[in-house]
């Protein structure tokens, strides 16, 4: 019923501008006698009117404030903060006079329909009403907030209250949450992707490396030369001494010679390798030929330098030789 | 080197686009020379590509959608269309359907179309939620989606619109305040006005005749699908310890447009 009332008002008003209000209110107002010094005298002293007309709009400032401030707690429905609100209104606005008081008083009245149509709108809608700060309160307690045991019972600035809240505290909703989320999970590479920051230093070392070399290439340029030649010239010549071997035992015996009784040492199984490792050397160049003999063992034998030119001609076929310590040491005899 | 090779077997492509060109006034400028082709335009253009051709394609479709989807800003056609698909988009709608396979089959992910009018695609999943226990791997939460709840709760709470200044002193009351630097979220406003609008969780509209100027929060398209109002209601109910019910208009909502936005996702162009 209050409410309806306090709804009543607000529409004349609202139909007909802050005038209507005077109008309806002189008849009453004539009637009481509240203020001698304002009560239809117009032409007081002017530092009266002056210091009033100041308190007029500071008091209008506060309500106007203490409506905004404290929206949630006059949208319950469980108060009536309101219509004493408007009460207050209409007490202010028996002495206003000029037109700045009468912009503020609109202001709030503007101010608290809209709050009147928020409390119309929960009027309205079946079930019960939800309330966001009912809401606030109940998710920080949910997040794990601390209350001190001397909270205030009406924070100053209406926001948050006393308390402290956990660093976790919206991870701990969000877990909560996430059963109401059908989100998609995020694809991202197991290994992600390469950084691209090892260019930088590896220039600086190259960078290094270079410096010292020149200068020792400039110190012993002759020695250098000799080492390289060297190894070439030592394989060549390790190369040329089997074929020199397998050459001598051919002469001896003109038969196929047993590969395996060839290359291996019984001794070393280094040599053993490098042995092999020679020996195909030979057949790359067409010095030698490996074949199968009658139980299927391959033998080696040298090739006659007339056929060396024409063995371009045939089709060379690869194999692979393979042999461990394992095998070689059954394999010695 | 391969794509040379494709170019030389899809000989159809100058056709559709002389023909896409005449209906350039109906679709968007950066998509407009793409339109939907004809059945019978995909057939033949089909005829013209080997199968590997067509799941070469689907695999990059379904790759760049999967990569677009990490920062949960919903793709769009004409980008689709523009990076990937090239000169198959004779066959655009066979590859996505075969795309939307694949995500359901090998990914269990549902591909949904949530913008009809700007063809925006996004990722959901397709796993049953409601009988789905915390999952047992431990993946790290992200605090905005705690956030995001909070906003979408009291939306859909108010019945599916709530002026921004109710959500900001909602807001306030949890410690978030748009005007101050928050040490989880940052910069708070642009969080839920910029990030969330773009990732289309939240709709921030301005309310016409408002002078100063003022907006409002609603639903967006990517909540709509993602997010279950039965759950939120649940919750709501542990956290208030009341009867889920007893919000009747809100409980109605939840329970009937929990089968229709299911059935809508699967209809596109």
């Amino acid at each position: 019923m209050r409410k309806a009332r306090a709804g009543g008002d607000d529409e004349a008003v609202r139909q007909n501008g802050s005038s209507s209000r005077r109008r309806t209110d002189q008849h009453p107002g004539d009637g009481e006698d509240h203020d001698s010094s304002s009560g239809g005298v117009q032409d007081d002293d002017d530092d009266n009117d002056l210091g009033l007309r100041r308190e007029i709009r500071s008091k209008y400032r506060d309500l106007i404030n203490s409506v905004q401030q404290n929206r949630e707690d006059m949208l319950s429905p469980s108060n009536n903060k309101l219509t004493e609100v408007l009460e207050e209104a209409n007490k202010l606005f028996k002495d206003v006079r000029q037109a700045r008081e009468a912009a503020l008083d609109a202001q709030l009245l503007v101010v608290a329909t809209d709050l009147g149509k928020e409390k119309a709108s929960q009027l309205f809608s079946e079930g019960s009403a939800f309330d966001p700060s009912a809401f606030a309160e109940h998710l920080l307690s949910f997040m794990g907030l601390n209350r001190l045991e001397d909270e205030d019972d009406e924070p100053p600035n209406g926001c948050a209250s006393d308390g402290y809240l956990p660093k976790d505290a919206w991870h701990r909703l969000a877990r909560r949450a996430e059963c109401c989320f059908r989100t998609a999970p995020s694809f991202h590479y197991m290994m992600g992707s390469f950084y691209t920051e090892p260019p930088p230093p590896k220039q600086r070392i190259e960078r290094q490396r270079k410096a010292p070399s020149k200068e020792a290439k400039r110190i012993m340029p002759t020695q250098l030369k000799k080492m390289e030649e060297s190894h070439q010239e030592a394989t060549e010549k390790e190369v040329e001494r089997i074929l020199g071997y397998l050459k001598s035992y051919y002469q001896d015996d003109p038969s196929p010679i047993s590969y395996y009784e060839f290359v291996i040492d019984p001794n070393s199984f280094s040599r053993t390798v490098e042995n092999i490792f020679h020996t195909s050397f030979l057949i790359r160049d067409g010095l030698a030929r490996l074949k199968l003999d009658s139980d299927k063992l391959p033998c080696i034998e040298p090739v006659e330098e007339e056929e060396v030119e024409a063995a371009g001609s045939f089709s060379r076929k690869q194999c692979i030789v393979s042999i461990s310590p394992k095998i070689w040491r059954v394999r010695s005899f | 080197m391969t794509q040379r090779k494709r170019l030389s077997n899809v000989q159809s492509s100058s056709q559709s686009k002389r023909q896409s060109n005449s209906f350039m006034t109906q679709e968007e400028d950066e998509d407009a020379t793409f339109t939907q082709p004809s059945t019978s335009q995909v057939q033949r253009g089909l005829e013209k590509l080997t199968a590997a051709q067509v799941d070469q394609k689907t695999a990059e479709v379904v790759q760049y959608i999967l990569v677009k989807d990490q920062k949960k800003i919903p793709v769009r056609r004409a980008d689709l269309v523009k990076h990937v698909i090239k000169d198959y988009r004779t066959v655009y709608p066979e590859i996505i359907k075969r795309a939307m396979l694949t995500f359901e089959q090998v990914f269990g992910l549902k591909l949904v179309e949530i913008d009809s009018k700007n063809h925006m695609y996004v990722l959901v999943n397709n796993l049953d939620a409601s009988t789905a226990r915390p999952s047992p791997v431990e993946r790290p939460s992200n605090p905005k989606m705690g956030l995001l709840f909070v906003i979408l709760s009291v939306i859909f709470m108010k019945g599916g619109v709530v002026r921004e200044n109710l959500m900001w002193n909602t807001l306030k009351k949890l410690r978030v305040d748009p005007g101050q630097r928050h040490e989880e979220f940052g910069d708070v406003r642009k969080v839920i006005t910029d990030e969330f609008v773009r990732q289309r969780y939240l709709e921030y509209v301005r309310v016409p005749h408002t002078e100063p100027v003022e907006y409002e929060f609603r639903w967006g398209q990517r909540s709509d699908m993602e997010v279950s109002k039965a759950q939120i209601l649940e919750f709501m109910g542990q956290l208030l310890e009341q009867d889920p019910q007893s919000w009747t208009q809100q409980y109605r909502e939840a329970h009937s447009t929990a089968s229709s936005s299911q059935a809508s996702s699967s209809n596109h162009r």
